[in-house]
């Protein structure tokens, strides 16, 4: 057996008085970035963390992908005709009908009757019979005629005609139509725009609570775990609480942003495949905010998310212990589409609240630059009172091992 | 020398240590004995700042103790545990860095410690998957990998097999000969008047003995044994001498110092009265002065 000789790097051993004999911290990282590092690594090696990143990023990927093979495929339409003008027309209409929308095209096949024509609609796909009917044309199709096709169709063949009857009257459709033009001009940015503004801020909120909650979650429970299994003994007679709660923060801090910035990183990547690139740059802005947000809303969270675990002893009371938070999370959640006029406005200053709906408003535009920095630097604010008041209810409930703890028992215990 | 010095604690209205004062010498290896309720375990946690103290104070050589003096103290709680999902090598080097190692010399630290208990090839295992008396190894080698200025721990020996007992006990006597001050507890007498040179006896929150091992079963009256080759009902009349009981030829007898030279004039009668087979003192075992000390 080998055997190990204590060696006496730090102390001279037998002196009677002999001091403590720690190696110079002064050399080394302070604690809370060692505390920090193992929350990071720990993490990171774990396999359902890498686990669910990954299908989370398979997710978010897969989607973007969908939906931009989806925004540029291109349907063609067989139009039937059973007569020479059907088939003139159809053909003249072909380029008409993909200038009005570029997913339509249209080829033309002419049968000899109408049972043939009839026929072929019945067996293939996307196939209409194109024929004469009692004022203009008329299109049969098997179930439902395809709103894409009638729509370009009806656009093309108003075009056409008025181009042909223009013609015979000796005059040109321009000439008809001048001085009739009507501009288009929205006030609040066109409603496509709104829209897509509306499925951002959607997103962020999405990501902010579940990042909340999950991240909040696994920082309880780790909390739980180190006062379960009393290591967190042995870690306090190292080194001072504030740093061990600063280190298990921070660590998850510095994990959740890494999480968020990697989803909206693939997001915004996919979305430059799309045709909502064109959005990316109104964007791009009220992103920026709400990671602006998310850190100091998470910092906060995660304080709290720490106190509910050290009231726990064990993790089977974590649900109980969570449940305030939890709560107002999901409060959070549901303002995103509860919250209207007014009350959007106030509550997109109040911290937390204000992580979901101030990115949402500045998404929506027409938000002066002072209100969302007023909004962070209240949530700045509430984040440090929060910082002093879990500091003490973490530390206090860390070492009280006998079953739940209230916040009040919490607050008022002795050390 | 880590000293308390009329430590008090209570948790609502219960008293769990009671004035409590004792030392723990440099060099020596001094055992905290108690039964459950006993206060040990509330003791160990004021000396490592881990409870507040409601009276008393603890002392590092004389001077109060500081936050830093209790970083160099190698400690291992009761209900001990590391992370169970993390690696050994992990976390001991976690543990080290903490109290103030680099990360090389705490890596060097955990696998010397580590192939001294035949565990140097588990050191990438997940701590979980360690039988408990191996998790027990690991914890203590959290203790004692810092090269610690001094040792508390509690009940370090629970849950260890015989062989591990030794091997633990031969790594304690290592560090007791650095000079560093030891401090455990146990519920394993024999244990501890095997290792400790000191005992320190907790009862109700209170210390009911503290000293040497030996003089604790020393002192009170002494006890003897007489054995003779004839009937020994005699020593009953003699001044000095509390028979506790006599079964034919031998006496148990206790000898007080209230007639002195007792115990030779005893002697002096049973040579002239016969031959004597045996006359001793009885010391009597840790156990037995637990359990009177304790009663």
């Amino acid at each position: 057996m080998n055997s190990v000789t204590p060696s006496t790097t730090g102390s001279s051993s037998g002196s009677a008085s002999r001091a403590a004999s720690a190696p110079d911290r002064d050399l080394q990282a302070p604690a809370w970035v060692i505390v920090a590092r193992r929350e990071i690594l720990a993490k990171l090696m774990e396999k359902s963390f890498i686990f669910s990143t990954v299908i989370t990023v398979a997710i978010i990927g897969a989607f973007m992908g969908i939906s931009s093979y989806l925004d540029a495929k291109a349907t063609t339409y067989t139009l039937v005709t059973t007569s020479a003008a059907a088939h003139d027309t159809a053909a003249r209409l072909g380029p008409k009908i993909s200038a009005v929308d570029d997913k339509v095209r249209v080829t033309t096949r002419e049968v000899a009757d109408e049972a043939a024509a009839t026929a072929l609609v019945r067996d293939e796909d996307d196939t209409v019979w194109f024929h004469e009917g009692p004022n203009g044309w008329t299109v049969t199709a098997r179930d439902e005629v395809p709103s894409a096709l009638v729509a370009s169709a009806e656009a093309a063949i108003r075009t056409d005609t008025l181009e042909r009857n223009a013609a015979a009257a000796g005059t040109t459709v321009s000439q008809l139509t001048q001085g009739s033009a009507l501009g288009v001009d929205i006030l609040n940015g066109d409603a496509e725009r709104q829209g897509f503004a509306k499925a951002v801020a959607f997103v962020l909120a999405f990501l902010f609570y579940m990042a909340s909650l999950g991240f909040g979650m696994m920082l309880a429970g780790s909390v739980v775990e180190e006062k379960a299994s009393r290591i967190v003994e042995i870690i306090t007679t190292r080194i001072p609480v504030r740093q061990l709660l600063a280190g298990k923060v921070l660590g998850n801090v510095v994990l959740a942003l890494g999480q968020m910035g990697l989803y909206l990183g693939i997001g915004l990547i996919g979305l430059t495949f799309t045709p909502d690139k064109s959005y990316l740059s109104s964007v791009s802005q009220g992103i920026g905010w709400f990671l602006a947000f998310f850190l100091v809303g998470f910092l906060l969270l995660a304080c709290l998310w720490a106190v509910a675990g050290s009231l726990a002893s064990r993790s089977e009371d974590l649900q109980q212990t969570a449940m305030p938070l939890s709560m107002m999370l999901m409060l959070v959640w549901f303002s995103l589409f509860l919250a209207k006029g007014t009350v959007a406005t106030v509550l997109s200053f109040v911290p937390l609240f204000s992580a979901v709906l101030m990115p949402m408003r500045i998404l929506q535009g027409g938000v002066p630059v002072w209100q969302p920095l007023v909004a962070l630097a209240l949530s700045i604010l509430a984040a440090g009172a929060v910082v002093l008041v879990a500091e003490r209810l973490y530390r206090r409930a860390l070492l009280q091992t006998q079953g739940r703890l209230s916040i009040r028992q919490a607050w008022a215990a002795a050390e | 020398m880590i000293e308390v010095q009329g430590l008090s604690r209570r948790f609502g209205d219960v008293v769990a240590v009671d004035d409590v004062s004792f030392a723990v010498h440099d060099g020596l290896m001094t055992g905290f004995v108690g039964g459950n309720g006993a206060g040990k375990t509330t003791t160990m946690r004021m000396i490592m700042g881990l409870l507040a103290l409601d009276g008393g104070r603890v002392t590092w050589d004389g001077r109060p103790i500081t936050a830093a003096d209790r970083r160099a103290v190698g400690y291992m709680p009761e209900e001990r545990g590391l992370y169970p999902k993390q690696r050994i090598l992990d976390q001991l080097v976690y543990l080290g860095e903490l109290a103030g190692m680099s990360a090389d010399a705490a890596k060097q630290a955990v696998m010397e410690h580590l192939e001294r208990f035949g565990l140097a090839d588990r050191a990438g295992d997940k701590v979980e998957k360690l039988s408990l008396g191996n998790q027990q190894r690991v914890q203590i080698t959290a203790a004692l990998m810092t090269n610690p200025a001094a040792l508390i721990l509690d009940e370090p020996f629970s849950g260890l097999d015989p062989a591990a007992v030794d091997s633990m006990a031969d790594l304690l006597r290592e560090h007791q000969a650095r000079g560093i001050p030891i401090l455990f507890s146990s519920h394993q007498l024999d244990l501890v008047e095997r290792l400790c040179d000191r005992l320190v006896i907790l009862a109700g929150g209170r210390v009911v003995a503290d000293g040497r091992a030996d003089d604790l079963r020393h002192q009170g009256p002494a006890r003897h044994r007489l054995v003779l080759d004839g009937d020994a009902g005699w020593v009953r009349d003699l001044p000095g001498v509390h028979v506790h009981d006599v079964d034919g030829s031998t006496a148990l007898l206790e000898i007080g110092d209230e007639v002195p030279g007792a115990d030779q004039a005893l002697l002096a009668e049973a040579m002239r009265r016969g031959r004597v087979l045996e006359f001793s003192r009885i010391v009597p075992p840790l156990s037995e002065i637990y359990r009177e000390v304790t009663a």
